[in-house]
């Protein structure tokens, strides 16, 4: 049998889908949920949000396997649906991830600048943004082990902290289940969801494995093991820290350590969060960059995007393209102090996005029903069912909290839908156009170039 | 659907394409890599193996390729001949590409310098 000779395991497989997860704002996405609730109950929905998360890891993990592919989402979706719609709702998450980018880049700034206060926020974001497009473009990839160690360490290092400051405070779990009612529960839980924003991502790796389900079981792993992180860690830091300072903190989790450990927690929390953002920051850069490539080569963007680097074979355009975008946002975030719209609209797009997972498994299993599935979901249609249910439910929670996270994802969704309609097929046609040539006569660039074509 | 014969023609194309484009040469000379081609519709089976910058084209399968590229049979033929790029049917699930996400990348930038857009 033709094996491949590189592959994966599932060490890796669960710090790559823990890793992209674990980031800057995740902190102040945690003590959002812990703001809904009045007791110690923002534990409960963590925990609650993990969960659910897990029901969309398993309709990606039956995606995944029945569809291996890179293109995760797109292919999902089309399969399912229709191009349109996959094409629609890919533009527009790009679109929020590179807002997630730019709340993180806002946070890391700030987080260097409390550290460094000579050095002003602005700096910082130029610094970062430069370094990462400098690596992208050069080609510099991080290593999988380095990966591993920042992702591991990070996971032990916080909940080492948690236990120092719960310990310091001989913390009793007083309330452990006071939310404050069922609607600040929702809402909590709603929000909680971004602390696992990004698990899914580890899906394009199942071209490099030797088996589907590793992925399957990464991701649910994954989310088992940030479910527990989150969860003490949020309740060590709402149990340290004032919640009034926390919740109004770009940068909650620099306060509990300065409260716990003074100038070295400081310093130790410096380290966590810079390794854990560049992780992240470098991986949405790469994700992000090679899907621009990718729709220019399909001549769905505007085919200059598609220009390569002759000399580290890097999307280079396309690379510098999101480094003007991405510091642009941060700007914006970084005069506007608007990071949580970010934040919250990442967590409703994510929202979607699991829902369409949930209705593409149903609709996939009676469009194509003997497609071989290497994973396929147990209980029939329970699962992927009420995980678009909850989902919906979880957006519509958002939505109706902050109704403006509503207002800019629509009039994203009809730009999205308005360019897929009406620009991208004029793309298309003129791209025929200059292809037509007939099939099979074709000759390579650099012979017809000779030829003075 | 085409033939076995029509696969290897176009893949010909492109080794000829490859070999006239000296930059290509230069960029891959640290990229050693075999590739398997396979139909899934007709039995058809080649190896490209691109060692020190130069591209060879061999029939039948290996055992450890680092790659691997299945579709069916016109699909690899246009492929191969420059007539779409690989990405379209990729997208559409027409086209399955097997290996490290680096490497997917990297066949299709060359796919770009031999045949443009």
């Amino acid at each position: 049998m033709v094996k491949l000779k590189k592959i994966l395991t599932l060490r890796t497989i669960i710090a790559t889908s823990a890793g992209l997860t674990l980031s800057s704002s995740t902190f102040v996405a945690a003590v959002q949920v812990a703001g809904f609730l009045v007791g110690d109950a923002a534990w409960l929905a963590i925990l609650t949000g993990g969960l659910l998360c897990m029901t969309a890891a398993l309709c990606f993990s039956e995606l995944n396997g029945m569809i291996p592919s890179a293109a995760g989402i797109r292919l999902y979706f089309n399969h399912a649906f229709n191009d349109r719609l996959a094409l629609t709702v890919s533009l527009l998450y790009m679109a929020v991830i590179m807002g997630v980018i730019g709340a993180e880049s806002y946070i890391l700034a700030e987080i260097l600048h409390e550290a460094f206060p000579l050095i002003s926020p602005l700096a910082w974001i130029l610094v970062m943004f430069t370094v990462v497009t400098g690596m992208n473009i050069v080609g510099i990839r991080i290593a999988g082990w380095f990966q591993d160690a920042i992702t591991y360490g990070l996971m032990v290092t916080l909940i080492s902290l948690a236990v120092i400051g719960l310990a310091k405070i001989d913390f009793q779990l007083s309330a452990p289940l006071a939310t404050g009612g069922a609607v600040n529960l929702l809402n909590a839980v709603a929000v909680g969801v971004f602390l696992f924003v990004g698990f899914e991502w580890v899906t394009p790796l199942a071209e490099e494995v030797t088996h589907s389900r590793l992925i399957s079981r990464g991701m649910l792993l994954a989310i088992g093991i940030l479910s527990v992180v989150y969860a003490v860690f949020t309740v060590a830091m709402t149990a340290t820290v004032p919640r009034e300072s926390l919740v109004n903190s770009p940068i909650p989790q620099m306060l509990f350590a300065q409260t716990i450990l003074g100038d070295t927690g400081t310093a130790i929390m410096v380290m966590l969060t810079l390794a854990a953002s560049i992780t992240t920051f470098n991986a949405g850069l790469i994700g992000i960059s090679r899907f621009v490539y990718a729709s220019a080569r399909e001549h769905v963007l505007p085919s200059i995007f598609s220009k390569i680097s002759l000399r580290f074979f890097t999307p280079w355009v396309a690379v510098l393209s999101i480094f003007v975008i991405g510091v642009l946002i941060s700007l914006l975030t970084l005069f506007s102090h608007r990071y949580l719209v970010l934040v919250n609209m990442a967590a409703a797009m994510e929202s979607v996005i699991y829902v369409l997972a949930g209705l593409a498994v149903i609709v996939l299993r009676k469009k194509m029903p003997d497609a071989q599935r290497p994973y396929r979901i147990r209980g029939g249609y329970i699962i992927p069912a009420a995980s678009a249910l909850i989902f919906s439910l979880l957006a519509l929670a958002i939505f109706t909290t902050f109704p403006r996270v509503f207002l800019y994802l629509g009039l994203g969704m009809l730009l999205s839908y308005w360019y897929v309609t009406r620009v991208v097929p004029r793309l298309k046609q003129l791209q025929r156009q200059k292809r037509a040539s007939g099939r099979r006569r074709r000759r390579p660039v650099a012979h017809a170039e000779k030829q003075g074509d | 659907m085409a033939t076995h014969e029509e696969i290897r023609d176009s893949l010909r194309a492109f080794q000829e394409g490859y070999n006239k484009n000296k930059k290509l040469k230069i960029m891959n000379r640290d990229w050693n890599r075999v590739v398997l081609i396979e139909a899934n519709d007709v039995e058809s089976k080649h190896t490209l193996i691109l060692k020190d910058g130069e591209l060879t084209v061999c029939e039948g399968a290996t055992d450890n390729p680092d790659i691997i590229v299945t579709a069916d049979s016109e699909t690899l033929a246009d492929l191969f001949y420059g007539d779409i790029t690989p990405t379209e049917p990729y997208m559409n699930g027409t086209l399955i590409i097997k290996g490290s996400e680096d490497d997917i990348v990297r066949l299709d930038f060359i796919s770009l310098m031999i045949w443009g857009e």
